[in-house]
Parts: structure tokens; sequence; C-alpha cells
């Protein structure tokens, strides 16, 4: 099952804060519920972990990520993530991530990403995966942009401290709003977004009928 | 004691009755007793680990997890059937087919080791530790694509292998050429027609989807050296053989038991992965193993249906005869040919497409190809690949008449073979026993108004502000079953006869076994019932054992609408050879000869004394008692009844659907099935599976689809995709009947349970395009989901 997924979220920081989120993978992991950066194999490839539950489906997908290009210049991030899950599916994609400016000094996360997946959730009529996928995505580029917000003001003379938020994801249900106060993770991290856009690839895919 | 002889027949609730079916007291009751309610001392259970891929390698089979799980006894995989020379099995088609993957994975699903437990769920568990890394392979899901010349290579153990099992293969994955009928006539007589029409379709791969799975429990009995299997099994004498043949036991030390079996349509012909390891297991450890499948596994492994795709081409007059039918078909097999049909006949009865008329050419190929999907091609509900036959000629007619702005009903009626031709050879080769068609087409336009329904449907088309599309379906379809002759069918060299034997007790009640297995038909009662008329014994004493091999006569079992034409026949012929045999006791008892003898309704009478006569009650207890000099004591037989011919049921089907134009949402408003399957044993039977194979064509023509994606991911495996309609989806039927004996057979039925599946299918496409047929369309393929038929209503332009 193969799925093109072109997605845009709106970031509360600026460009320089979204970039130090985006280009770093244990930062990233962290937007994301049931996942995390096992393994820094070298400076641009890891092991990570995520934990998915669509419906009755678990899948805990152990995998890979390699770092094909990461761009300052552009912050643009390029990554190949494949992972596979124990009990028989798999999922690759190749993202690219980048961060746009956008009005009142925020920014605006684009991600374009070519997604495979195989095995069970491939399989799965999931009618439900749209509607988590979307509750999770959305989770996720809530708390991206938290952290992109808290790292600005942490930027700023008086701010909380970077260390001491909170380090692990948050559960879905835990309704994040623009006011609580900004999670903030001590590391980079872009193997969340890999699976955010894995869920919401998810979402596209089961929302839509195949065609015959 | 002379009861009036209308009483007497009636007592009998022989042929012609509508008798209760004797199956309904323990099924309504949840009485009945399948496989999965077989529960031995000590047995074991098992499930399966199955492919997530549809192409790969396996680099690696990792048991230890799974060894450490509570409960799991052992885990095998290709490795360990190996010794066994069990890992690859042969198929009903000539083919081989992995037990369990042997080094590499062909399809999605398909069955990698499997693990056993002392309980269902520590087999789940084990399954779930199994370990399997796989080295993915490219995926091929297009027959076409499968077709070319760099196509990735499905059957690397086929490689250099350039015969099959029927002839050339001329492509790696390719998998046979069948043809039938007279290609230089039939291009000559396209050649010369001043109209031809040309259309490509597909049948798509849909499943039989019957409510109770596939499974088995096996139970090897080390000491006697005997295995016992109660198995889903439509053919339990069959798999009797070939469980011998691949065990090295002794056929008289194997014994398949096939208890109530809930529906098979043709899902459980096959001889499956589980079924095979269940056995093995049982026979490795020396306890009893059950395995049964799950909703997923049913739709996704055990046999599919169809997946034809067809181009249909007829040349004509200008007037709307049809000169000639030429037909090519790329069959997608899966990738093993597992396909159920007679041995010589790759295609099935495909050659039928000729259908109901008088085409003096015709020529029609087909060409079997792996792909990266679940092997199967079973006949679901039909005769086999008879479904695909009729659907491609009726399309056809339709398309022909649209051509030539000819009326469905007129064109047909115009290409009819004609009563007074039959016996009538079809140019692809078979030799239709008898039929009345126009007969049966103008009760059927008679009883649904057709003219008014064409008026009606004018004025909704040309009212723009009609809010739906209006079609008329109509199909004439003839169907070829009871296979069949030996001469030409058989499975695996078994020649396709079917038996029965009756044994009639001293008190005058019987017990007769057959070597079909009812899966829902009611043979327990409609059997009676021949044996009741035949004999003159009331059907409620005569009891019907099926299944057990251990019992039962060598039958080829039950598909392909095939029980009542042949182990029906052989019904009737061993109550005749009781019959005869009950004649010369009742000479002897009344001391006549046995030409003073008459046949009436329950006893022989002497020829005009109505008052000197001896009932078969009186007859069978004089059998066991003082039978004649010179006469065997008993009153049994055994026939083997090999039919000399098919039988050709037909019916005329017509279905009127409207069409929401905004949504594509469709109201069956009418659906009318005439059949006629010859004599009628059991109307009310009759009627009912008329009504089930009629709710199983709308669930394939408005619904059923395996679909996969590029990757060869099954798509829709569960009920919540597949549909299988209930009383809340399911149209209301309209049944009606002609009655056009076969003349071949004993008591000239000739099968009914698949006509409506067949006949109903393309009656639903007619409908449907017709709906279309003003704005030119000329077809569009199954299913008819309302997705798809708003799509359709987007190509047109009429929904936004």
């Amino acid at each position: 099952m193969e799925v093109v997924l072109d997605k845009t979220y709106p970031v509360a920081a600026g460009l320089d804060a979204g970039w130090q989120v985006l280009s770093n993978m244990h930062e990233l992991a962290t937007c994301m519920p049931g996942a995390q950066i096992t393994e820094d194999i070298d400076a641009t490839h890891y092991k990570g972990s995520v934990r998915v539950k669509v419906g009755p489906a678990v899948a805990a997908f152990a995998g890979t990520i390699e770092i094909l290009a990461l761009d300052p210049a552009t912050r643009t991030l390029k990554m190949m993530g494949k992972g596979a899950d124990k009990s028989g599916s798999s999922a690759s994609m190749e993202l690219t991530a980048n961060l746009v400016a956008a009005d009142n000094g925020h920014s605006t996360l684009v991600g374009h990403a070519e997604v495979i997946v195989n095995g069970k959730f491939a399989q799965f009529g999931g009618r439900m995966m749209t509607s988590v996928s979307d509750m999770i995505l959305l989770q996720f580029a809530e708390v991206f942009s938290q952290k992109a917000q808290a790292l600005q003001s942490a930027s700023a003379p008086v701010t909380a401290p970077i260390e001491g938020g909170a380090p692990d994801a948050a559960p879905v249900a835990t309704p994040v709003t623009p006011i609580a106060p900004p999670v903030v993770a001590k590391e980079f991290n872009a193997l969340g977004l890999v699976w955010a856009l894995i869920r919401n690839f998810f979402g596209g895919l089961f929302g839509r009928k195949p065609k015959h | 004691m002379n009861a009036p002889m209308s009483d007497r027949e009636k007592a009998l609730m022989g042929m012609g009755e509508s008798r209760l079916r004797k199956e309904d007291a323990r099924f309504i009751q949840g009485k009945g007793n399948y496989v999965d309610d077989i529960k031995l001392p000590e047995m074991l259970h098992m499930d399966i680990v199955r492919s997530p891929v549809a192409h790969a390698r396996i680099v690696r089979i990792n048991k230890e997890e799974a060894l450490k799980v509570p409960g799991v006894i052992a885990v095998l995989t290709a490795e360990d059937l190996k010794p066994l020379k069990l890992h690859w099995m042969p198929t009903l088609a000539g083919d081989v087919a992995a037990v369990l993957a042997d080094e590499k994975v062909h399809f999605q699903m398909q069955e990698v080791a499997v693990v056993i437990a002392t309980d269902r769920y520590a087999a789940a568990d084990g399954v779930e530790a199994v370990e399997v890394e796989y080295e993915e392979l490219p995926v091929v899901i297009d027959p076409f694509e499968a077709l070319k010349p760099g196509a990735p290579v499905i059957r690397e153990d086929l490689a250099g292998k350039t015969e099959g099992a029927h002839g050339k293969r001329y492509h790696h994955n390719h998998i046979f050429t069948w043809d039938a009928g007279d290609k230089a006539a039939t291009d000559a007589a396209f050649a010369a027609a001043p109209i031809t029409v040309t259309q490509d379709m597909h049948y798509p791969r849909v499943h039989p989807c019957p409510l109770e799975t596939c499974g088995a429990v096996a139970s090897f009995d080390p000491i006697r050296g005997e295995l016992t299997t109660w198995m889903t099994s439509q053919a339990p004498h069959v798999v009797r053989t070939v469980v011998s043949m691949l065990s090295g036991i002794p056929e008289s030390k194997v014994r398949i038991i096939s208890p109530d079996i809930g529906g098979g349509f043709g899902n459980k012909v096959g001889i499956y992965p589980g079924y095979v390891c269940a056995i093995v297991s049982s026979i490795v450890l020396g306890k009893p193993v059950k395995w049964i499948e799950d909703r997923i596994e049913n739709l996704s492994s055990t046999a599919f249906a169809r997946d034809y795709h067809m181009t249909g081409e007829l040349a004509a007059t200008a007037d709307g005869k049809i000169l000639a039918l030429r037909t090519n078909v790329i069959a997608d097999h899966g990738a093993f040919d597992a396909c159920a049909d007679p041995t010589k006949f790759p295609a099935g009865m495909f050659h039928i497409c000729t259908g109901s008329y008088d085409i003096a050419n015709a020529y029609c190929k087909v060409d079997g190809v792996y792909t990266n999907k679940a092997p199967g091609g079973v006949a679901y509900r039909c005769s086999f690949r008879v479904t695909e036959a009729v659907y491609l000629v009726e399309r056809m007619v339709d398309v022909l008449a649209q051509k030539l702005g000819m009326d469905k009903a007129e064109i047909r009626a115009k290409n009819f073979i004609k009563p007074e031709q039959f016996p009538y050879r079809s140019a692809l080769g078979f030799d239709y026993d008898s039929g009345n068609y126009q007969t049966a087409l103008d009760k059927v336009l008679n009883a649904v108004d057709y003219k008014g329904l064409r008026a009606e449907q004018a004025l909704k088309r040309a009212d723009p502000d009609c809010p739906t599309l209006m079609g008329i379906g109509l199909v004439a379809f003839t169907e070829v079953v009871g296979a069949g002759p030996s001469k030409i069918c058989d499975i695996l060299g078994v020649g396709m006869f079917d038996s029965c034997e009756i044994r009639v007790h001293p008190t005058g009640s019987a017990i007769a076994r057959m070597g079909t297995i009812s899966q829902g038909q009611g043979h327990q009662t409609t059997y009676a019932q021949i044996i009741a008329t035949e004999l003159g014994i009331p059907s409620e004493v005569i009891q019907i054992e099926e299944g057990d091999t251990n019992t039962a006569p060598y039958g080829l079992g039950t598909y392909g609408s095939r029980s009542t034409p042949v182990a029906g026949a052989a019904v009737a012929m061993a109550s005749r050879k009781i019959h005869a045999k009950a004649k010369k006791i009742a000479a002897h008892l009344m001391e006549v000869s046995e030409a003073d003898l008459e046949w009436e309704i329950d006893r022989f009478k002497v020829r005009g004394n109505d008052a000197k006569f001896k009932t078969m009650t009186e007859i069978a207890w004089a059998a066991y008692h003082l039978p004649p000099e010179g006469l065997e004591p008993g009153l049994e037989a055994v026939h083997y009844y090999d039919p000399p011919n098919f039988t050709f049921p037909f019916g005329i089907y017509l279905c009127v659907v409207d069409i929401d134009k905004g949504t594509g949402e469709t109201k069956i408003r009418r659906f009318y099935a005439l059949d006629d399957c010859g004599t009628r044993i059991n109307p009310m039977i009759i009627e009912g599976q008329i009504h089930g194979g009629l709710t199983e064509g709308f669930a394939v023509a408005m619904g059923q689809l395996l679909s996969f994606d590029k990757q060869g991911n099954i798509q829709g495996n569960t009920l919540m995709d597949y549909f299988l309609p209930t009383a809340v989806e399911t149209p209301k039927w309209e049944t009606d009947y002609t009655v056009t004996p076969s003349p071949h057979h004993p008591i000239g039925a000739k099968g009914v349970a698949e006509s409506p599946h067949v006949g109903s299918i393309p009656t639903f496409t007619s409908a449907m395009v017709d709906a279309f047929a003003h704005l030119g369309v000329t077809h569009f393929n199954m299913p008819h989901s309302a997705y798809r038929v708003w799509q359709q209503l987007k190509k047109v332009g009429i929904a936004s």
C-alpha cells in the first residue's frame, strides 16, 4: 500500500525555533505519543521504536532512520524511515519536511511523504484509522508547535528552563491547549514526525476506498 | 386398508411435495454438529503463522520465543515437513502448492509455520512469538503485468519447465492455454459479418465466504495406525484418497468425516495447508489436533473465485442474428494453480459461453496466469466457471442489442435454441439435453409487464428532473451442471460418478447413504423423497447419511450442482434395483407371475385387482423372513451412477433498478426469477435454494470484492469490508418456474441451487448498465457499490 502525503501545520514560533525541533531526532520523537529513539548509531542513523494502537490493532514498530539531508539554509529535513512490527506489519517512508515563514513571526511545517505500508495494517480496512491518525497528528503538530514556542521563549531572558519538561510523550487523550505551559523537550527527534506522518498516512489511506 | 390413492401418496411425502427440511430441527435449535463442535480428549490446537507480505524470501525463522510461550508444544515449518516430503502438495489442477512456505512466500497470508499448543489462546500467542525475517521481492498483482517479459518470477520452483499440466507454458508466469471451438471458421465468420461488437470486462475476484470457515480435527491413533479426520469438506471421499496418497497410510485406515457443514459454495472443495498440517501434527504428536480458520484467514487464503479478465466479441447480421462468438480470457489463478475443475478442463465448463443461443461458430481461449495472490479459482455456487461464461455471453448479447438498437428481449428471442433443436450440439461441444426458452421468456415478460416498464423508463429518461435512473436487466441463462460423464470428467483420475446405497430394513423403514455431502442443500430431506416415490416407503422413515467415508459409498461430493443430477440419479437407480427385487418377492408371495403385477404408489397389486396386493412393508418383511427360493435374503442395493451427459438447467431473470442520480445508491425495485430445473423434487427447498442463490448473486454483483494494493496487501478481508448481505440489504425475490425434464436423467431432474447465482449476477449488471444505456454506456465492471456507481454517474456528467 503506497501513499503520498502532503500536510501543513501551523507552528506558533519562528523559523529558528522550529528548525531546532525539526533538525533534532530526539526532540522530534517526543512530539509523538509512544515514540522514542532507542539508539544513536551515528550522526545520520538512528534506531527507534513506536507503539501504535488503532482500534483493536496494536503494532510495536522497531526500525531505523537515516537522515538523507539536513539543510539549515532552506530548513529542510529529508529522511528515510523503515520499520517492522513483529506481528506482521511493516512500513517505510521517505519524508521531506521543511519550515516556511508564516504571519506574525510564526512558521508553517510542510511535510511531503511517500509511504509504503504492508501487512496487517495495510489489510484492515481501518475506517477508524482516519479519525485516530487525525487525532494523533493534530496532537503531534500541537506538541511540535509548543516545543518550538518553548525554545523560542527559552532563548528570551525570562523563561522556563529548557531542562525538566515532560520528556515522554503525552498520552493521546491528554488535551493540549495553546495556553498550556509549553512542553519542553530535552532532545531533538525526527522520529515523531515520521510516525506522525505514517499515522496520518493511514488516515489518508484508509479514508479512501481502494480504486478498482 | 384401501385408503384413497391420494391419501396414500400424500403419506409418502415423496417427490413434488414441499416436505419440511429434516435438518432444520437441529439447526434452528443450535444442535448442529460442526467440525468445531468436535472435542476429543487431549486435543491440541493449531494456529498458523502467515506472511505479512506478498512476495519475499524467507531469510530466517526463529521458533525459540514461541516455544517458550506456556502451552506451546511444537512449531512446524517447511524444514520440518521436508523429511516427510509434505512441504509441497499436489493441487487438484495438476500443479503443486506449498504446504508451508519453502524458502519463499508467494502471497500475503501464505502459511509459513504452524504452532501447536494445549489451547487455542496459547497457539495464538505462539504465532505472535514466531519471528520470521523476510527479504522482500517485487510483487506482481496484475496478470497482464505478470505476462510481460521482465516480470518478477513468481514460481522459482518451476524454473525451466515449459510444459505444464495442461500443455505449453510460454512465460514464467504462464500456467496454461486452453481453447475450444473452431478458430478458423470463427475468424472467417467475423471477417464476413456485417456487424461486430467487442467488450472488455473483468469478473472480479470474490470469495464464497461460507458462514462456517474451514477447519479440521485430525486424530491419529498410533497404536491402530488409523487416522480419523473431521473436516469441512465438500468431497470427503476424494480427500481420503489424497490423504492416503500423501501420508502413505492405507486408504482403509483413513477415515474422513464431514459432519454438518455450514455452507461451502466451492470454498470447501480444495485441500488446504491447514488440513495437511493438522493431520501431520496429529501423526507426529500422537494426539488429536484441531485447526479452525478465522474469518480473515478464510477470506484471505482459502479458495477465492472468479478473477477472469474477459474480452467478448459477437458477429451478427444487421437484423440481430448472431453468427459467431469469440472470447479471450486472462485468468488470474494466484500463486499456485489450485482451481477445482475436472482434470481435463483447466477453465472448467467455460465453453458453455454460447449460452442459450444458437450460434454456429464459436471459439474461446483461456490463459491461466500466476500472480502474487492466494490460490483458488473455485466454483462459487456454480458449476466450474459457468458463472463467468454466462456473464460473458449475456453481457455481449446486451452490447450487441445496444449497437443494433434492438430490444434485449427481442434479440434473445431471435437467437434462442428452439425447442425442436434439442438435443442440441453447441459450437463449443456441449450436447444440451432439453430446453424451452421462449415459453419461459414470454412468461416472465408478461408477469412483469415488460412493455409497461419500458414505457415508464422512456418517460423517466425524458424527464430531466427525475431523481433516479431506471434500468431493466434481462438474462436468459443456460447452465451446465452435474459433472460428469467419467469418460471426460475426472478428479485426480477418479471418474466423476456418484453413488447411493439403500438398505430397506425388515420392518419397512430404510437407510440410504450417498457419496455426496450436504452443506445446506437439504439432502436428508430430498433424497428421502426420491426413495419414497420410487419405493413407496414414507420419507419420514428413511434415514439419509452422508459424509463418513467409513460408511458411505465412494462419491465425488457436492459442488457444481451435481448432487441431484448425479447422486440423485444414483438414488433412483438403487431404488429401482430394490424395486425389481421387491417385485419378485411380491410375485412369490401372491403366487402370480411378475408380469401380472403392477406398481401403485406403495404396493404391487395384481393387475386389475385392487384387493390383491402386497405393500412394500410386507415385502420388506418377507425379504428377511421368507425370500423366494433362489433369491438372496435382504433388500438392499448399491448403485454407482456415471451420468451419460451433463444437465442443462435454464432460467429467465429480470431485474428493475432505480439509481439515485446524486449518490449512486441503488434500489433493486424488482427481481423476477423464473427457473427451469426439470423435475422438481421439493418445491419449498427449490424456493429456498433460489432465494439463497439470488442473495449471493446480489452480494457479488453489488458489493463483494477482494482487492489488492500494488504491494499485494489484500484489502477488505474482514466482514466490515467484504459484503455479506443480511435481510436488511437483500431485496424481495419473486420466483416462478417451468418444467422441462432432462430426458437422460432417471427422474428428469437437473439441479437448481446454483442457477440463481449464475443467472442473477449478469442480470444485475444488465440492469445497472441499462440505466446508463441511453448515454452510450455499454458496460462497467462489478461490484456496483454506491461509490463505484457514483463514479460512473460522474463520468457521464450526471453527478458532480
